[in-house]
C-alpha cells in the first residue's frame, strides 16, 4: 500500500474547563489513503469534530491544547507549524467544509471576494485570473450562471447553493484531503443527496481524500470507504463500510446499526435503543468509557481501556475486550 | 370520476379542511407591492383518537406552520380545524384557552423550549396551575408521577434544565405536554435534536405513552424513517400542500406521487448493500418559492414524469384510503372516465 496521505498517531486533545479538564481526544490513531472518503462516527461529544479541528490546526488555544500525538500530512508533521506555516496548509493543502452554511460565509463580502480570496492566497493569482477560477469553481459545483451570481452576496443563496460555493471554495486549490464536518445535516434530502452526488464526482476528478463526519449511518453507507468510529474521544472500531455493518465487533457499533431506523422496512415492536447517557467527558472512568451503557459488560472492562487491536490478517480494529458475537455465533 | 373521501362514520378527534395560512409582506420602495406567501395552501385531513399521523416534507413545505395554523398560534386564513367537531379556528386566545387542555406540543429544540430560570418541577407543574386540575396540594405527587412515566428519576424535581442532557430534556417537554392529559399532542421535530441512540429511546417513550394514554400525535419530521417507526398514517407535503396520504407501510412501500417517490429513493439507508443497489431519482433544483399562485401541479417544475397538462390543470387529493395529489395517478391518458 502507498503511504497513507494523512497520518494521525496517538493524538490528545483536552480542555480546561469551570468543570475540570475535559479529554476530548484520548489517543485517536488513523490513516487516511489518497482518494478515499473516511466516515467518522459518533454521538455529539465523541470527539469527532476535536479531532478535526486538531487536525486543522483550529484548536481553539486555551482552553485547547494538544497535548500530545501526532499528524502528517504526506509525511510531514504538522503539529509543530507556526501560525504562518498552517496558513499554507489550510485551504491549500486541507480543505474544509463545515456543518452550517449560513453562519461559514461572511455576510458582508460577495462570493466573488470569498472565493478568490483563496486562490489569490496560495495560487497567486491577480484579480482578474481569481475570478475567473472562482467562476470555473462555482460552475463546477453546478451553481447556475456562475458568471452573474459570483457577484452575489450568501443570502440571495439557498442553504444548498451556500453548501455548494462552500464545496467550490474547498475544492479551489485541489486539495490533498477534504475534511466535512456534517456537510448535509442542515439540507433537506433531496438537497442532500444532489451534494453527495456532487462530492462523489468532485473526488473521482480530483482523488482528493475526504473525511467525512457524521452521524447518519445511511450517509455513511451510501458513500464511505472505510468508518471509523468514536465514542468518549477515542476510535472503538475501524472497518471497511461493508465489514463494519455485516459485523460489527464493538457493542456500541452494534447499538448505534440497531438503532439507526430504515424507512424501507417497518420493525416489530420496541426499537432497540442504546440505554443510557453519553460519558461525562470531563470525569471518564478508567475502564471502557461504554461500560455502563453496554449488555456484554463484564469485570475486566471497567478496570483499564480496552486497547484497539487489530486481529491478524485482517484490515480493521476494534477496541472491546468480549467477544460479541460469541453467544449465537460461536468464535471465529 | 372518483369522489372525494367522505367524513368517517365516527367523529375523528381532530378535523381540518382546506386549511389555509397565508404571510402577506410588503416590499418595494412604497412598501405597496404585497407579497403573498402561501405557506399553508388547502390541506385537509383527519386525526383520530388515540392515531398517529406523520407528516413529512422538506423545509418550507409549510408542515410546522399547519401545526402552528391547527394550534391557532398564527391565525388561518382560510378552511377550518374542528375538535371533537367544536370549530376552534378563529378564536382568541381567551376563548380557545379551554381548547388548549386537549391540544398540546412538544417542540423541536430541547434547549431553547424549556425556562432556564424554573426547576423540572415547575416546569410540568405550570400547565396544571393555569388549567386549576388537581388539589393544589397533589401537583407535587402528579408531577413526580409524570417525571417517572417519561423516565426521569422523580427525585430531579429541584433541578433546572441546564443540568440535563438534550434526551432527557426532551422527556421534560414531554412531562409537560402530558401534565394536562391531552387528547392530541403535535410534535414538531420532537426527536431531530437528538443522537441516534438516544432518538430511538425517545421514540419508544411517545409510542409506549400512547399506547398507555390513548393520546393521539401529529408526528412532524423531515427524517423519513423516523416518522415510518412512530405513524399509523402518513401525509407528504410540497409547497403548502398534501400531495399523498395513506397509511404508513402503504406510502412507503407504494408510493404513488413522484414527489414521494423522489423524496423516498433519496434518504439513505443505512446498509451498504442495499445503497449500492439503490436507484436514486435525483430531482433537479429547488423547492420553489412558496410565493407563486401555481395554476397546475406545483410539482410540475421538478418532476420527473411530467406532462403537458400538468401545467395547466391543478391536481386534486383523492382516493380512498390512498390519497394522492397528481393527474398521472388519478387520470392516467387512455383512461376512460367513469
Amino acid at each position: 500500500m502507498n503511504q497513507p496521505i494523512l497520518q494521525v498517531d496517538d493524538l490528545h486533545v483536552e480542555f480546561r474547563t469551570d468543570d475540570g479538564i475535559v479529554r476530548a481526544v484520548n489517543g485517536v490513531s488513523f490513516d487516511v489513503q489518497a482518494g478515499e472518503t473516511l466516515g467518522i462516527v459518533g454521538e455529539s461529544g465523541s470527539g469527532k469534530s476535536v479531532t478535526n479541528l486538531a487536525i486543522m490546526g483550529l484548536v481553539p488555544t486555551p482552553p485547547g491544547k494538544i497535548t500530545q500525538g501526532s499528524v502528517r500530512l504526506a509525511g510531514q508533521e504538522l503539529l509543530n507549524n507556526s501560525n504562518k506555516e498552517w496558513s499554507r496548509v489550510r485551504g491549500n493543502d486541507i480543505g474544509m467544509i463545515f456543518q452550517d452554511p449560513m453562519t461559514a460565509l461572511n455576510p458582508f463580502l460577495t462570493i466573488a471576494e470569498q472565493l478568490t480570496e483563496v486562490s489569490k492566497l496560495h495560487m497567486g493569482h491577480n484579480n482578474a485570473e481569481a475570478i475567473e477560477h472562482a467562476v470555473e469553481m462555482l460552475d463546477k459545483v453546478g451553481i447556475a450562471s456562475a458568471q452573474k451570481r459570483v457577484f452575489d452576496y450568501p443570502h440571495e443563496f439557498s442553504g444548498g447553493m451556500r453548501q455548494r460555493v462552500m464545496i467550490a471554495m474547498a475544492l479551489t486549490c485541489q486539495p490533498d484531503v477534504l475534511i466535512a464536518d456534517e456537510p448535509t445535516t442542515a439540507l433537506d434530502v433531496t438537497i442532500q443527496a444532489q451534494i453527495l452526488e456532487l462530492m462523489q464526482q468532485l473526488q473521482e476528478d480530483q482523488g482528493t481524500a475526504i473525511i467525512f463526519i457524521t452521524h447518519d449511518l445511511g450517509v455513511v453507507a451510501s458513500i464511505c470507504h472505510r468508518v471509523l468510529v468514536m465514542y468518549g474521544g477515542r476510535v472503538v472500531e475501524e472497518a471497511t463500510t461493508g465489514d463494519l455493518y455485516a459485523e460489527p465487533r464493538h457493542p456500541y457499533t452494534l447499538g448505534l446499526l440497531h438503532s439507526a431506523l430504515r424507512w424501507d422496512q417497518e420493525t416489530e415492536g420496541e426499537l432497540r435503543a442504546i440505554e443510557g447517557q453519553p460519558p461525562d467527558m470531563a470525569n471518564l472512568p478508567p475502564g471502557c468509557a461504554f461500560y455502563d451503557r453496554c449488555e456484554f459488560g463484564q469485570p475486566a472492562c471497567t478496570e483499564q481501556v480496552p486497547p484497539l487491536v487489530q486481529l491478524q490478517q485482517e484490515q480493521r480494529r476494534h477496541a472491546c475486550l468480549v467477544n460479541i458475537h460469541a453467544p449465537q455465533e460461536g468464535s471465529e | 370520476m372518483i369522489t372525494p373521501t367522505e367524513a368517517p362514520a365516527s367523529q375523528p378527534l381532530l378535523s381540518v379542511r382546506d386549511l389555509k395560512v397565508h404571510f402577506h409582506s410588503n416590499s418595494g420602495w412604497t412598501g405597496k407591492l404585497t407579497r403573498v406567501v402561501r405557506a399553508v395552501d388547502g390541506i385537509s385531513f383527519d386525526v383520530k383518537a388515540g392515531e398517529t399521523l406523520g407528516l413529512v416534507g422538506e423545509s418550507g413545505c409549510g408542515k410546522s406552520t399547519t401545526a402552528r395554523g391547527i394550534l391557532n398560534l398564527i391565525p388561518a386564513s382560510g378552511g377550518t380545524v374542528e375538535l371533537e367537531g367544536q370549530p376552534i379556528s378563529g378564536l382568541s386566545d381567551k376563548q380557545m384557552l379551554p381548547y388548549r387542555q386537549d391540544l398540546q406540543m412538544i417542540f423541536q429544540d430541547p434547549f431553547a423550549s424549556l425556562n432556564p430560570r424554573m426547576t423540572v418541577g415547575t416546569i410540568v407543574r405550570e400547565p396544571m396551575d393555569i388549567f386549576n386540575l388537581h388539589d393544589a396540594a397533589d401537583r407535587r405527587l402528579h408531577v413526580m408521577r409524570l417525571l417517572d412515566m417519561v423516565g426521569l428519576d422523580p427525585r430531579f424535581l429541584n433541578r433546572y434544565p441546564h443540568e440535563f442532557s438534550g434526551g432527557q430534556r426532551q422527556r421534560i417537554g414531554i412531562a409537560r405536554a402530558l401534565a394536562v392529559q391531552p387528547k392530541l399532542i403535535v410534535c414538531d421535530e420532537a426527536v431531530s435534536a437528538l443522537d441516534v441512540s438516544i432518538q430511538a429511546q425517545v421514540i419508544n417513550l411517545l409510542r409506549d405513552l400512547q399506547q398507555r394514554l390513548g393520546v393521539a400525535y401529529i408526528f412532524i419530521a423531515h427524517d423519513l424513517a423516523v416518522v415510518r417507526h412512530i405513524a399509523d398514517r402518513v401525509g407528504v407535503m410540497y409547497l403548502g400542500r398534501i400531495v399523498e396520504l395513506a397509511d404508513v407501510d402503504e406510502l412507503y412501500d407504494n408510493p404513488q406521487h413522484p414527489y414521494t417517490q423522489a423524496l423516498l429513493s433519496a434518504a439513505p439507508v443505512p446498509d451498504p448493500t442495499s445503497e449500492s443497489n439503490r436507484q436514486r431519482i435525483v430531482l433537479q433544483g429547488e423547492v420553489p418559492s412558496p410565493d407563486r399562485v401555481y395554476p397546475g401541479c406545483p410539482f410540475a417544475d421538478r418532476c420527473p414524469q411530467v406532462e403537458d397538462r400538468c401545467h395547466q390543470q391543478a391536481p386534486q387529493l383523492i382516493g380512498e384510503s390512498h390519497q394522492t395529489a397528481c393527474l398521472l395517478v388519478n387520470e392516467p391518458v387512455g383512461d376512460e372516465p367513469q
